[in-house]
This record gives structure tokens, sequence and C-alpha cells, in this order.
């Protein structure tokens, strides 16, 4: 038999050892017994455990945990994705909250044989999502009653923020850039959490076709006519508005023409957390002034 | 006969009249102690204060004093004892498998590269984090964490299969045509890749530079009993490649001339080097520059005879790559570094370093 | 004995070489002379086994095609032209490959020594320890050369003679050294193996050849001892340039006197 055949027998052969061995998963917790020494893992859980006023239970948090400023003051045990677990378990932890598709599942495998705590908070990129959030960290936290008031206020500015933009017939067209390295600009399409966001403040994505974000050519920069340019403060290298409006294709639009652009903080914008409904707010402020109601 | 003082002793004289061997027997003796060192600190650094000799005394003891926490006992047993020994195989197989292509391409610059198993392993990893989630996912599911791997390591498989068959004519491999012929599959995977990373969300595109950095992170038990056989099987022909090897390194007319069954070696090596490289790249992503910097050394220290290159560079591959884990994973605690920036760092200017220094003796 | 019938060799759709009748005796020193292109090592390339040939060549009384690369490394060894090396090996390492096959055929704990043995004879007495990769070009000929004899040390092996087949093993010498490399050669014929030599210089294959196979454009022109060979029609023919073929004892042994390389 050809050594290649071998090969792939052997390791079909180790698989299998492997799967036979598999560990038992262990269940997924929504109360946090011990609330002592909690480890947050990803911005919007960190946030929403500062906005209940509950930080004094945290020792640490992941890369992405950056919102409020005291947040950076705490250990950072490394990006969400590509958590250790050794690190994790150097703070000593009592319990972790983490949002969906934290990882790699070795790690948290380990963390939850290590017999800690694990609460997975969802995450979806719409208003009920966001009220959902708070509700699981309320409740891992045993404070319910606080999460359920956050959540409710929340709820509240969301849906005022939303009714800002409620009358208005005519959605100005947006173009949410992402970055614009060499002329080449990467916009955001459906199911991205600037999509939403845009829509939520009650204006239309000027993009349509495509989801995720993507490169843009010019004609389709040109073809999407969009009345106001989007994009993230603090984000990497920045794109002064000469930079921006130089470029050929997004000069032929009306956001080119008249050199319409807004600039907000990226966690702010796309967070998807307590602060969603002023960013809300802010950016229909910005794209209607006025017209919005108050 | 030349005359040689007095005062050398035995190993360097032989050195000087040409024979190395008594020098490589000690090199390999003095790096097998530095594994086993090597190992047994790795098994006691970390973020955490985990204590490897509590440990170890609570094996043989039965109980010392303060009873080792279970925290502790699992951030031993279950996070760095497999990370240990999968460090130990993943870098002996990159050192080894490095010495072995540069034996069989006659240059030292050459890397299990050329055979294009990374282009095809990266291109599996690839197809699995962008496809995963969505076209392939029924496909898939079924394999949970063992997708990633399985994708990586048959990639790697069949890329080299590929670029085999096409060096292959009438039972006779061309090397050349091997290293042509895999710039132009390294050129088409990269095209497949590049659609698929287009194609991408930012989430997956995060996963794929986390996972080209390289990471011993998800050493797991089960990988290990996957991807050990593996190189073990691999690792243990290597011996039996080195006279082969020394030979080749006349050319391929002359190393037949004196017996060597040329075509075996190269098909052997081939399939020895993918398999080898192969499950490393599936179970740890990308970590270079152990495959070219460690067998050079060695060669600058014991010279380039293959049946004592190839075991020091196993050991010497696996230390390195130890060392390279544990400053990984303490030097950003509690966060955790890629080992490929590890070795990439430290490895990139170590080799211009002993370039430098040899400028003369080596014929590059 | 080495005998070789009717050989012929293609590459691709090219004939190189054709009905080319040859045989080495053990005992003696054999030369293939012939200018260049003529395929002279095309035919040492068939006769080491590097590629194939239609036709019969047998090493005494074996066909090569039936032999495994080890028994052919027991029968003959092989001088290439030029042999470049891309790692630091030793002289003494290199040499040392020479008795890879294990059947040098010296006695048991001899072996060990046979490098410095071998190095001593080609003139490079102490270079054991130098990097390979320093020497001159002719200095690694004569390395090569070294390696060569340890691989068949001894002439005869279990009664059977062994040969060398040297291809222009004295291109790159000083003329010292080519007398030296020729005595070898002749040294271990006169021990029972044989030598099949391409050389360039016919005044040498003259003096060291009991017999000379002159090749022509890939056919063999002529064949047999070196007064019969070597003379001035068949030179200018073979070499179409004017020569002057005389004599010098002892016996009848031809030398030749270059002219100019217009006819």
């Amino acid at each position: 038999m050809s050594v290649w055949l071998k090969t792939a027998r052997l390791a079909a052969f180790g698989l299998a050892l492997a799967a036979v061995a598999r560990p038992a998963a262990a269940e997924d917790a929504t109360v946090l017994p011990d609330t002592s020494r909690v480890v947050a893992i990803g911005g919007a859980v960190t946030e929403i455990v500062f906005a209940l006023g509950e930080q004094k239970h945290l020792v640490a948090r992941d890369s992405t945990g950056t919102y409020p400023e005291a947040a950076k003051a705490l250990p950072d045990v490394g990006y969400m994705r590509a958590l250790s677990p050794e690190g994790v378990l150097s703070v000593d932890p009592t319990g972790i909250i983490a949002l969906q598709g934290s990882g790699p599942k070795e790690a948290v495998d380990v963390l939850k044989k290590a017999s800690v705590p694990y609460v997975e908070v969802p995450e979806t990129y719409d208003n009920e999502g966001i009220l959902e959030r708070i509700r699981v960290v309320g409740k891992a936290l045993g404070v319910e009653d606080k999460a359920a008031a956050l959540a409710a206020d929340t709820e509240a500015k969301l849906k005022a923020a939303e009714a800002r933009t409620a009358g208005i017939d005519k959605k100005k067209r947006v173009l949410f850039i992402l970055s614009m390295q060499g002329d080449k600009v990467m916009a955001a399409g459906a199911h991205t959490g600037a999509d939403g966001i845009v829509r939520l403040a009650g204006a239309a994505n000027a993009i349509e076709g495509f989801s995720g974000y993507k490169q843009l050519s010019d004609e389709a920069i040109v073809t999407a006519a969009p009345d106001v340019i989007l994009m993230m403060d603090h984000a990497g290298p920045g794109v002064s508005d000469d930079d921006l409006f130089d470029n050929a294709a997004i000069s032929q639009t009306p956001a080119g023409q008249a050199r319409k652009v807004i600039r907000m903080d990226g966690g702010y914008l796309l967070g998807y957390g307590p602060r969603t409904a002023d960013a809300i707010s802010d950016l229909s402020k910005a794209l209607y002034g006025d017209k919005a109601a108050d | 006969m030349a005359v040689q003082p007095a005062a050398m002793s035995p190993t360097d004289s032989d050195a000087a009249a040409g024979d190395r061997s008594a020098r490589a027997r000690l090199a390999i003796v003095l790096l097998g102690l530095l594994l086993a060192a090597t190992m047994l600190a790795g098994l006691g650094t970390g973020a955490s204060n985990a204590s490897a000799l509590d440990l170890i005394h609570n094996w043989l003891t039965g109980g010392f004093g303060d009873a080792i926490s279970a925290r502790d006992r699992i951030i031993i047993q279950d996070i760095r004892l497999p990370r240990i020994l999968l460090g130990t195989l993943v870098g002996a197989s990159l050192a080894v498998s490095g010495a072995v292509m540069q034996g069989l391409f006659r240059n030292p610059l050459a890397d299990p590269g050329l055979i294009g198993v990374s282009a095809g392993a990266g291109l599996g990893a690839i197809v699995v984090i962008v496809l995963g989630g969505t076209m392939l996912g029924p496909v898939l599911a079924p394999l949970g964490i063992y997708a990633l791997p399985l994708a990586a390591f048959f990639g790697g498989l069949v890329t080299t299969f590929i670029l085999y068959r096409v060096a292959t004519r009438r039972g006779q491999t061309s090397i050349a045509t091997m290293l042509l012929a895999g710039i132009a599959l390294a050129a088409m995977t990269g095209a497949f890749s590049g659609v698929l990373i287009y194609l991408a969300d930012d989430r997956q595109l995060r996963d794929l530079t986390f996972w080209g950095l390289g990471s011993l992170a998800g050493a797991t038990w089960q990988k290990i009993g996957a991807a050990a056989p593996i190189m073990v099987v691999a690792l243990a022909t290597t011996p039996f490649l080195a006279r082969g090897l020394n030979a080749l390194a006349l050319g391929e007319p002359t190393a037949g001339h004196l017996g060597v069954p040329v075509q075996r070696l190269k098909y052997v090596s081939i399939v020895a080097v993918s398999a080898a490289v192969g499950a490393s790249v599936a179970v740890s992503g990308g970590i270079g520059f152990i495959g070219i910097v460690v067998p050079h050394l060695l060669r600058l220290l014991i010279g380039p005879d293959n049946r004592y290159l190839l075991p020091a560079s196993a050991l010497l591959g696996a230390s390195a790559l130890l060392v390279a884990d544990a400053i990984s994973r303490t030097i950003v605690a509690p966060a955790e570094l890629p080992i490929g920036i590890v070795t990439a760092a430290v490895g990139g200017p170590f080799f211009l370093w002993i370039l430098l220094r040899r400028r003369g003796v080596l014929d590059l | 004995m080495i005998e070789a019938g009717d050989v012929a060799v293609s590459i691709g759709a090219k004939r190189i070489i054709s009905g080319v009748d040859f045989e080495a005796r053990p005992g003696e020193v054999v030369a293939i002379v012939g200018p260049n292109g003529s395929g002279k090592s095309t035919f040492l390339k068939a006769l080491s086994g590097d590629i194939g040939y239609s036709g019969r060549i047998a090493f005494n009384g074996r066909s090569l095609a039936d032999m495994k690369p080890v028994e052919a490394a027991t029968a003959r060894a092989v001088l290439p032209q030029a042999t470049t090396l891309s790692f630091p090996f030793t002289v003494r390492e290199v040499v040392r490959l020479g008795l890879l096959g294990g059947r040098s055929g010296a006695l048991a704990g001899e072996e060990g020594r046979l490098p410095e043995r071998a190095l001593t004879k080609v003139d490079l007495d102490g270079f054991g320890g130098r990097f390979y990769q320093e020497l001159s070009g002719g200095e690694q000929q004569r390395v090569q050369l070294a390696r060569v004899l340890c691989q068949v040390w001894a002439p005869v092996l279990e009664g059977r003679p062994r040969y060398l087949l040297l291809d222009e093993p004295v291109s790159s010498l000083d003329i010292r050294h080519q007398l030296g490399i020729m005595d070898i050669a002749r040294d271990f014929a006169r021990r029972g193996g044989g030598v099949v030599a391409i050389l360039h210089d016919l005044n040498l294959a003259a003096l060291y050849a009991e017999r000379i196979y002159m090749l022509h454009a890939g056919r063999l022109a002529a064949a047999g001892l070196p007064q019969d060979v070597i003379n001035n029609s068949m030179l200018e023919k073979v070499f179409g340039c004017r020569l002057k073929v005389g004599s010098v004892p002892p016996g009848p042994m031809p030398f030749v006197l270059p002219q100019s390389a217009l006819s």
C-alpha cells in the first residue's frame, strides 16, 4: 500500500482514539455562585458590568474591553478569540462572563474543566440583543433588579432615539467606510454592525447588494451616491478630509461634493451596549440636525 | 603526516584530521540534557504560579504540606504538560524536516515549504475558517474542533502528493522540477486563499491571522493522541535517510554510484517530511524559522553529516520551540503572544548574526 | 571483465551513440578518446548505469540492467568530471563517503584508516581536516579520486575484479599530478583491477593505456593498441586538424606533435 495511504490511515486511527477519549463537556452556567473575582470577556460585557456599577467584582478583562477608561486598568488576558487558559486561570477567577464567540474552544473547555463557572452572553446586532445581554450579565452577577432597571432605561432611550427619525421620509444615504488604504475603500454592506446602526438612526445604507465588509470599486462608489460618509475615529491610521475627498470616485458623490463626513468613536458607535441609544441619537442629530424630533 | 601539537585533546585532533564524529556525539548528549532541562523548566513556567515541583512531589509522595490545589493540578496536567509534549514533537519535526529538505535539495536554504506542504495546509485551514460556518457547515460540524487540524493536515498531504506526481516521470523524481512546480502551486493556492480571504468577515480574518502566527495554546491530550503517532513515525524514519542524504550531497548520479537507492530516498524523504510538517502545522499553525535556523546552526557546530545532524536537529529544535513557547506564555501575561512571532523575532536576527560571523566558511 | 555490445543511447529523439562494442579486461588500463561531443561521457554514463541504453553491458558476466545499485557499487566506482558541494564537509568526510557501500575490500579494522591512506595516495597527505569547498579544482578532483579508491580499495574482491570508471580524471591537474594519477590507475590495473578512463591528452593515453577506443560522432572509429589507433590519417579524420605522429622508445609508443588547427 502506498505510504500516503498508510499515513492517512494512521491519522484516522489517531483521531478515532481521540474522539473516544473526548472529555465530557461541562454545562454552561447562568448564575455565578461566587462573584468575588470575575473575568469579563468581550467589550460589551465589560461595558455592561461597569454600567451596572458592579465593576468591583472584576479582576481582569480581554483586549476588546476598552470602555470605560477605568477598564483599561484591569489586567488584559488577550484577544477574546485567542485566550490562553493558563493566563485566565492565573488571575484566580471565581467566574467568567464571556461574549458568544470567545475561544478557542480548547481554552474554554479547560476553563470549564477547572470548574470555573462560565456564563455565555449572546450576541446579535439589534435592540433586543442589547437588552438581552444586559439581563444575562445582570443575572450572572446576581443583580437582576439593577439589570432590569438598566434594560428598561436603555430600551426607553433606544425607542426615543428611533422615534427621532420616525417622521423622516427622505432617508439620507450613508456610506460607512471602514478603511481607506491607498485609495482602496472598504465599506460596510448588509449584516454588519455599521449597517444596523445606520438604519436605527433613520438613514439608509448607501450600499445595496452585498453583506459584510468589502472593497468597493470606483463605479460602485459613484453608483451608491451617498449623501454622507460615516467613519470611525481613533481606528488605525487616520484619513484626513482632504485625503477622503481627493479620492476620485468619492468626489463625484453628493457626499463628496458637499464634503459631508461624520466621524464617531468605533466602540461607541458599534459597541451594541448600554451607550448605543446615545450613539444612535448622536448619529441622527449629525445626519438630520433639527429635522430629528427631540 | 601533519604534526599534531601534544596538548590537543582526542576530539580536537580528530577534528583537525577531518573527523568530527566524536564532537558530534558529545553535542548530541549535551543537547539531550538541554532538552530534558527545557522540558522541566517549561513545566514550571507559566502565567500563573502553579508549581510543577509541588505537583511532582505530590505524585511521588502522595502529600506535601499544603495540598496542591485543583486549579494548579489542572494547569499543570491539562495545560502545561500537553503543551510541553506537543512543543517537543513539533519543534523536533520542524527542525528535522528542515534538515532533510536541505539534504534533498542540496541547498542550505531549503525548507519544508518547498514541497508544498505549508501552502496546502494553509489552504485547508483557510477553507475551514471561512467556509466552515456557512457553506461547509453541515459537512464539518460533526468533526467539531478537529475540522481545522484535519483540513490542514490533508491539505498539506494532497498538495505534496500533487507536486510529487508532477515532478516524477518514469519513476524518476526531478528535484528541480519539484522546486519550480512548487512555485506554481504556491501561486495557485495563494489565489484560492485570496478569494476566501476576500469573502471572509473580520472575525474570520482575525482567526486566520492568529492561525498563521502559530500557537501551541490549543494543545490538548486529544490532539496529541491524533498528531503524535504521525510525527513519531515520520521522525523515526529519518535516521535511515541519513547516509543516503550525505551521499546525495555529491549529486544524484554519484549517490547512485555509491549504491544509494536514490529514488526511494527521495520518496521516503518527501513522505516523511510532508507527514511530520503537515501534522505540526495542523495542530499549531504556522511556525517559521525553526526548520532553517536550527540545522544551519548545528552544521556550523558539528558539521553537515546527517547521521548526527538529524538527531541533533530534533533535540535542538524541540528545545528551541519550548523556550519560544515559554517566552510567548509569560512575556505579556496573562495574555499570550503567538509563538510564530517569537520564533521570527528571535530567529531572524540570530540567523543574520550567524551568517555575518561565518561569511568566509560557508559557500552560500 | 566489462563487456559491451552494440550499445546505443538516445536522449529524446537524438541519437548520441550507436553500435559501440567495447571490452575492458582486468589488469588493463583502457582509454576512451575522441573530440568533444563524440559521445565519450555518454558512453561512460551508460557503463556507470546512469542512463538507459540499448544493447548489452555486462560486468564480470552479469548484465548491468539486472544489477541493483548496491551490486553495481561493489563492482565499480565512478569518478565524475567535477563535483561541487553545497555543505561544509571536511575532506575526510567526503573521502569517507566512498565507504558507504561497505564493500571496500579492506580488512576489518583497517577501514578506519582508509581515508588517510587514500589521501596519501593522491598526494593530499594531511588534507583531511580542510574544508572541501576551500580547495582548488584540481585538489577537489583528487579528493574525489581518493573517495573512489576507498570504494574499491581492493582491486579484486571475492575473486572478481573491480573497475575504476574515470571521466577526465586529469583535466584540471598539473603535469606532476597528471602522471601521479595515471600511475595510480596503472597500479590498480596491475593488482588485478580494470580501469576505463576518458582522456583528452592523446599522449597520456598512449603512455598509460594498453588499449584505446576512439569515438567519432557517436560511433566507434577505431579500437586497438595505441600504435594502431593513433596515426596521422585516423587523427586527421577524427579530430579534423593537422597532427604529426612520431614514435618514441620504449617500443613503438606513438607520440603526437600538434601542427595547426587549420587543415
